[in-house]
């Protein structure tokens, strides 16, 4: 796929099998949403091909119109056609489909009691929150049985309490209805919440992967870990069987066999201790309460650049405070050292 | 409960003072006219004793079903030419699609006085057609069709526009999702582009009709010989040719303008409740369709379009300009500028009309840039109480038809009591350009006004400007690109303006559309043509020079 002569996806190859969900992870601008609209049709690829339940929809000199496609697409903006209610919204592609008008009613009630929304069929899409209007168009959806649901960053528009809550309601419907589906988002909780398999992607190729326990446990690069907020990637260098941090000996062992590496370090990789014995030592900058603990930010000493590490703690620590830290072996994730940009 | 406690800020007084003088002044002189025939002698003696008779006058009866014919009949075509190369335009791969959109931009830049002086030179006997086809189509075009004709080719762009710009939208991001849930093509555009677009449709050919019954030139010149007379032409009548009838000037005034009010209130409600244009996310780039087997037709009917609206008049208009003597018609041995040398060389009062109108259109385009401003801030920021009446006082002159300005102007100013007046001097004419063009800063003003969050005014004034200060430094430079090219629009339009100064110009002073209008009537077209070209010429290009420098593009929609 490519526009002009920057090519915004290169070497994708992904499949998925039926009744999964497929989550694309990425930041905004990696093409995540343009993959989506060629599976939808809304594009099509100058090159390669792409198939849904075996039977070729786009490929050298063939293209299959969205309309007989067999989808169903949740938008970003919602993407609710004014001029119709909640219920003609909902009923329009069982018309397409040429479902007769008894079973539709019959259906888009269904689908609206679904989401919800049964008392509001009535209703013109623009005298709904937003949280509602998204739950018309997942009704949309869903209610024509679709070979595939895409969902576009569905829940991008909402605050973030809605947001959680429509998380819940979408996974339950998805694993409830047993969807195929492909999700993009560039959120990584939704994705590791909702998905069987997420790919992540950067800059128009996929760079890994994997099903969500496998992504937090084994993330193929520094990079995508930084993306997955799993930790703060430390560069150490070699020193004799062990590594050292700047100056400190960290009495950490393995990695890989080389000079220089990089090694993340996530919050239950690391073990308060006495400020004085501890391999690691730094100054407390931030305190969150979370999830009934405190997320405490942690300035490392001896880091230039500056370089902070989260731990959870049960008891609130005072900012300033100085801190040891001790690392636990067995939890550590080693990658190749990045050539890192000088930091002005 | 808290409530906001401010005193009335000093913009808003000048807005409404401004506004007071601008619109409120002549209209209400039209309604006391109207309603008292002896007002011209300081009487308010007989009220209703014209209205009553002149109302059941079955000429007024004719001239209205008149003008309300034209207004349909322009409706009609205009729809029937820009609705197919709309939909074209939006949906399919036309190549050359944007030189399509410059060409069809191009009868905006060109007054229908002047295009329909060179439709004249054209289908006129002994005109263009005839020199090089041999036959004229003057009995089609000195009569009502010809007048829809010459019209229709000025107005359908304001429908081609608007109706390509709207499918655009909705089909890219309305159809394609109604695509992804199984319509084809044609039903997505059926079930959800069409009924999308409908509003905008409507609200743009309500517009052209109000353009239609408004218009002076083409049925004043077309429409004499065939005795189709339309309010319009009939008000300038009445206040043009002894004897003078100012109360029955009044009272058509007062009719066009209740027509022209209708059209306009029934747009702006389709417009802000039936609408469906306001977009958010992002755009999306959608696949337009090949035109297959229709590519040939389709170029075409956009081809013998552009040529009739833009080439043909704009050629007359040139050979016209270009040439020794009329009756040398087109031959090379009669091909020359000396009606250049004419206007350049000032023998005729050319440059001097050319002067007046381009310090005319300045001067409105800074007063109805500065009232604009002021009224939208009054209107959409101030809390002030009554701003309600500023509200409708910034949107009656959509409705006031040029002719309508100019009388009531006359009505205001010529009253026999008044110490001073600007009446008989170059100011009545820039007082019609600022009431009939104000429309246009006010709109571009409103708008960028609604997109600035209050916080912005209210952080200034935080920090320790005055109201004044938080205008000057904060909101006007941030509305200050839209207000431009609102000027800019102004500037174009008030330089050409006919009607209003046809009637309001005070004697010996000549704008230069009175300058071309009297060519055409004394018989020296080539001068009022030469004069014509170099007019479009010069409202078209010094706008586009203030964008390009502005580093904006030439959007001046």
């Amino acid at each position: 796929m490519a526009y002009g002569k920057t090519a915004v996806l290169r070497g994708i190859d992904l499949s998925m099998p039926r009744g999964q969900t497929l989550a694309l992870l990425g930041p905004s601008g990696c093409g995540k949403t343009t993959l989506l609209r060629l599976v939808a049709g809304l594009l099509s690829p100058t090159s390669g091909d792409i198939a849904i339940d075996g039977q070729m929809v786009a490929g050298p000199g063939l293209f299959v119109p969205p309309e007989r496609r067999g989808l169903g697409m949740v938008f970003q903006d919602y993407a609710l056609w004014p001029h119709l209610s909640v219920a003609g919204n909902v009923s329009f592609p069982l018309e397409m489909a040429g479902v007769g008008a008894a079973d539709r009613e019959t259906r888009v009630k269904a689908a609206l009691d679904r989401v919800g929304l049964g008392a509001m069929a009535l209703r013109s899409p623009s005298a709904l929150s937003g949280g509602q209007q998204q739950r018309v168009a997942i009704a949309r959806a869903i209610v024509a049985e679709p070979r595939i649901v895409l969902f576009d960053e569905p829940l991008s528009n909402l605050d973030r309490e809605l947001r959680e809550i429509m998380v819940a309601e979408l996974g339950a419907l998805i694993r409830g209805l047993g969807l195929t589906a492909i999700y993009v988002t560039h959120d990584q909780s939704e994705a590791l919440t909702l998905a069987d398999q997420v790919a992540v992607m950067e800059a128009g190729r996929v760079v890994q992967l994997a099903a969500p326990e496998a992504l937090v446990e084994h993330p193929a690069s520094a990079k995508v870990a930084e993306f997955l907020r799993l930790g703060a990637v430390l560069s150490l260098t070699r020193n004799g069987v062990g590594w050292s941090y700047g100056d400190r000996a960290l009495g950490v062992t393995g990695g890989p066999e080389t000079g220089t590496a990089d090694l993340l370090i996530t919050p239950r990789a690391l073990r308060i201790a006495e400020a004085g014995s501890a391999a690691l030592s730094g100054e407390v900058m931030a305190v969150n309460y979370r999830d009934m603990a405190y997320a405490v930010t942690v300035r490392l000493d001896a880091a230039a650049p500056a370089q902070t590490v989260q731990i959870s703690s049960d008891t609130r620590m005072r900012l300033g405070e100085r801190i040891g830290l001790e690392i636990v072996s067995e939890r550590l994730r080693w990658f190749p050292a990045r050539t890192q940009a000088p930091v002005q | 409960m808290a409530r906001a406690h401010e005193a009335v800020s000093p913009s808003v007084v000048i807005a409404a003072a401004g506004l007071v003088v601008v619109v409120a002044v002549p209209l209400l002189f039209i309604l006391l006219q109207a309603v008292f025939p002896h007002l011209g002698r300081g009487s308010l003696a007989a009220p209703f004793y014209a209205l009553a008779g002149a109302l059941g006058d079955p000429k007024l009866i004719g001239m209205t079903g008149n003008t309300l014919l034209l207004g349909v009949l322009v409706v009609a075509l205009s729809a029937l030419i820009a609705v197919p190369l709309a939909v074209a335009r939006a949906l399919f791969r036309v190549p050359g699609a944007v030189i399509w959109d410059v060409l069809f931009l191009i009868p905006f830049m060109i007054p229908p006085y002047i295009a329909v002086l060179g439709w004249i030179m054209t289908l006129q006997p002994r005109g263009y057609l005839e020199q090089v086809a041999g036959f004229n189509l003057a009995p089609f075009l000195f009569s009502i069709s010809g007048i829809v004709f010459v019209m229709t080719l000025n107005t359908f762009p304001v429908v081609y526009f608007a109706v390509s710009r709207t499918v655009e939208t909705v089909g890219s991001r309305y159809a394609d999702v109604g695509r992804v849930f199984g319509a084809s093509p044609a039903r997505a555009f059926w079930r959800i582009t069409l009924p999308l677009s409908t509003p905008g449709l409507a609200a743009s050919l309500l517009l052209v009709f109000a353009m239609a019954i408004e218009e002076y030139g083409t049925p004043a010149a077309l429409g004499g010989r065939a005795g189709f007379d339309v309010l319009v032409t009939a008000i300038d009548l009445r206040v043009s040719d002894w004897p003078i009838d100012l109360p029955g000037a009044a009272i058509l005034s007062l009719v066009l303008v209740i027509l022209s009010f209708a059209a306009f209130l029934m747009q702006r409600w389709i417009l802000t409740r039936r609408s469906y244009e306001a977009t958010t996310g992002k755009p999306q780039d959608s696949a337009k369709r090949e035109l297959g087997v229709w590519k040939i037709p389709v170029l075409a009917l956009f081809a013998a379009v552009a040529v009739a609206a833009t080439g043909l008049p704009l050629l007359a208009i040139l050979a016209t300009a270009m040439s020794r003597t009329i009756s040398g018609g087109l031959a090379w041995s009669n091909l020359g500028l000396s009606n250049f040398e004419a206007i350049l060389g000032d023998s005729t009062g050319a440059l001097k009309a050319l002067g007046t109108s381009l310090s005319l259109g300045v001067a409105a385009a800074l007063v109805t840039g500065i009232l604009g401003a002021l009224s939208a801030y009054a209107v959409v920021k101030s809390k002030v109480r009554g701003r309600g009446v500023l509200d409708v006082l910034t949107i009656l002159p959509n409705a006031l038809p040029g002719i309508v300005v100019a009388v009531g102007l006359i009505l205001a100013w010529n009253q026999p009591w008044l110490p001073v007046t600007p009446y008989n001097t170059s100011l009545i004419l820039l007082l019609a350009y600022c009431c009939i063009l104000l429309p246009q800063p006010v709109r571009y003003a409103t708008a960028a006004f609604h997109q600035i969050g209050d916080n912005l005014e209210a952080a200034a004034r935080v920090f320790g400007a005055t109201p004044l200060v938080a205008f000057r430094r904060i909101l006007l430079p941030l509305i200050a690109p839209s207000l431009l090219a609102a000027m800019l629009l102004v500037f174009a339009v008030a330089t050409r303006e006919l009607v209003a100064s046809v009637v309001v110009a005070p004697v010996g002073v000549s704008t230069i559309s009175t300058y071309i209008w009297r060519q055409f009537e004394q018989g020296s077209v080539g001068l009022g043509m030469a004069m014509a070209f170099l007019t479009i010429l010069i409202t078209t290009a010094l706008p586009l020079i203030v964008l390009s420098l502005m580093g904006r593009r030439g959007n001046l929609l």
